[in-house]
């Protein structure tokens, strides 16, 4: 109990930390949140009025102060380019990119661990080239480039798939579908190979172990020794690596979405970013990384539930 | 002098192959084709395939794909090497001292270098480059303090491991001062790991140049990129797919040739580990 107690207490601070790293680097921006409002054209003395009332004349410390207050009481304030509330966009924008996020991430899960296995127990022989080269080939596009030949393919020679837009699941559930495949395949494809890396290897030095000769010697099946003795001991690390890449999906997605114009966090943020929208690109970097730092810490918490050994230790 | 064993499989040969074309390319391709060439707009073959004229085609202003993709190495190169060696440099220290230091500093550092794990490269390299303003300089900045975090958290590890060596602890009682202690036995002894991952880095270095410059805030016309010329094709993907495919399989040799170059490296140096990948 005190470990979890202990991550949470950690997890704390680093939320806070990350708050500050977030307000620091966007208060670099040359420019200001009321030349954005009014425009560079703007009367100079209107604008002075509009930064005083804003605060924007107070010490960094003090508008970091109302900045923290604001988020932590609801008010993330209003969208320079969408003029609109922050929270219920950022809100409605992340629900659209948890489901690409879940979607890639089991796509990935499902294909990356048979693959990862089966290479491992045929080590040098066709099977695990095959599977490695496939990986290999996979961490080495960029996932851009895999969603631009997927469009190719799937939405204009094939026409299976929407190329581009967003449906609310609520709306047209299956619609939702189809229009998140592509962009999930898309993310999903260069995490699958890297998780199919990192299985292979996990399973090879877990295969080379003591106890799996043991296992062998005692006469258990192939079939048992390698699922069920095997596997079981690559469950944990590789469930700690496919938590670790929940943020690089955070980081895909900006592209991603760009590309399929699927309109979730990740597009948003790019808008932000593009348009110099100060209050949007601090509410979303800080709920970005808050999302991961959450995820890895659940995957930490499964981890002790599926790893006895660290609970104990 | 004898190969090492890991440089004598298909693998390591092709890395090593992939990687010496690439950086030939990229130092000599800008000395000898002319600029005119790659900036020479062939209007009467836009965007025409493949042909003996232009033999990997042009771009929408019938440029030629060949000479552009050829010198859009060097800025994929010179960004990616850059933004990776500014990372060893703040990151070295960072680690080395984090690893060795004891306690307290080792918690206040890897707990800022933690928090910065917790923001995706791609998003912070983003974010850091929008706010600098999109040019060749400032993608370097970004992509390198982007990186920083993940090189920190590997030295310290490995910094770590070494300083509760046996050799480390005779050293010590042999009187060396912690800078010696740090320079002459730690350092050294780390170097294998750092080369190693400095290698991936590069891979993912010139990943995120793409994906920055696809974004429109990486390398900024008429600098050659390989991210901007596939962002470029993006609206004539329908007529020419190869000015897609072009720039795509530039990046794609050149990160395969990376990981596998440095996959052959981790097997040489770091026997340990030998086949993990």
């Amino acid at each position: 109990m005190s470990y979890i107690l202990n991550r949470i207490l950690s997890m704390l601070l680093t939320l806070f930390l990350i708050s500050a790293i977030t307000f620091a680097v966007t208060n670099i921006l040359p420019g200001d949140v009321a030349m954005m409002i009014m425009g560079t054209q703007s009367n100079p003395e209107a604008l002075a009025g509009l930064r005083e009332s804003l605060g924007l004349n107070d010490p960094l410390l003090v508008q970091y102060g109302r900045w923290i207050g604001g988020m932590l009481t609801g008010d993330w304030g209003t969208s320079l380019v969408f003029k609109e509330p922050i929270a219920p966009l950022l809100l409605q924008k992340m629900t659209a990119s948890g489901l690409i996020v879940l979607f890639s991430m089991s796509i990935a899960l499902i294909c990356a661990v048979p693959l990862g296995v089966w290479a491992a127990v045929h080590p040098n022989r066709w099977q695990d080239t095959a599977s490695s080269s496939a990986a290999l080939l996979g961490v080495s596009l960029p996932d851009f480039f895999w969603g631009i030949m997927m469009i190719l393919l799937f939405a204009r020679a094939l026409h299976w798939l929407p190329s581009s837009g967003f449906v609310d699941p609520g709306e047209d559930l299956l619609l939702a579908f189809r229009h998140a495949l592509l962009p999930s395949l898309a993310l999903g494809l260069g995490l699958m190979a890297h998780l199919t890396r990192m299985t292979r290897a996990t399973m090879t030095g877990i295969l080379n172990q003591e106890f799996i000769r043991v296992a062998r010697a005692k006469g258990l099946g192939e079939r048992t020794v390698v699922w069920r003795y095997g596997l079981a001991n690559a469950v944990g690390p590789v469930m700690t690596v496919a938590g670790l890449q929940v943020g690089y999906l955070f980081g895909s997605i900006i592209v991603i979405e760009s590309l399929f114009n699927y309109t979730g966090m990740g597009w948003l943020t790019y808008q932000a970013l593009l348009n110099r929208d100060i209050p949007l690109i601090q509410a979303s970097v800080f709920v970005i990384a808050a999302v991961v730092m959450l995820a890895n810490l659940i995957v930490d918490l499964l981890y002790v539930l599926v790893d006895p050994r660290i609970r104990l230790s | 002098m004898k190969l090492p064993a890991a440089f004598r499989t298909s693998k390591g040969l092709l890395g090593t192959a992939l990687v010496l074309v690439i950086l030939l390319i990229a130092v000599f391709a800008p000395m000898v084709i002319p600029v005119d060439w790659t900036t020479k707009m062939d209007m009467r073959a836009r965007l025409s395939p493949p042909t003996w004229a232009h033999p990997l085609g042009t771009d929408q202003l019938g440029r030629d794909l060949m000479y552009r993709v050829l010198l859009g190495a060097r800025t994929s190169i010179v960004i990616a090497s850059s933004a990776v060696l500014m990372s060893i440099v703040i990151g070295l220290p960072l680690g080395l001292i984090s690893g060795y230091a004891g306690r307290t500093t080792d918690n206040v550092l890897m707990r800022l270098v933690d928090t910065l794990l917790a923001f995706p490269a791609l998003l912070l390299a983003l974010t850091i480059s929008a706010v600098l303003g999109p040019n060749l300089q400032n993608t370097i900045i970004a992509i390198g303090i982007a990186f920083t975090p993940f090189l920190a958290r590997i030295i310290r590890g490995e910094a770590l491991r070494v300083a509760q060596m046996p050799y480390v602890e005779a050293a010590r009682t042999a009187g060396n001062s912690d800078l010696r202690l740090i320079l002459r036995h730690i350092l050294p002894n780390i170097m294998p790991a750092v080369i190693v991952q400095s290698t991936i880095s590069l891979a993912f270095a010139i990943l995120a140049e793409a994906g920055l410059s696809f974004l429109g805030l990486g390398t900024q016309p008429p600098d050659a990129s390989w991210g901007l010329m596939i962002q470029a094709s993006r609206d004539y993907l329908d007529r020419a797919p190869w000015t897609a495919l072009v720039p795509g399989a530039a990046v794609a040799l050149t990160v395969l040739g990376l990981n596998m170059f440095g996959d052959a490296l981790r097997d040489a140096l770091d026997p340990r580990s030998k086949g993990a990948s």
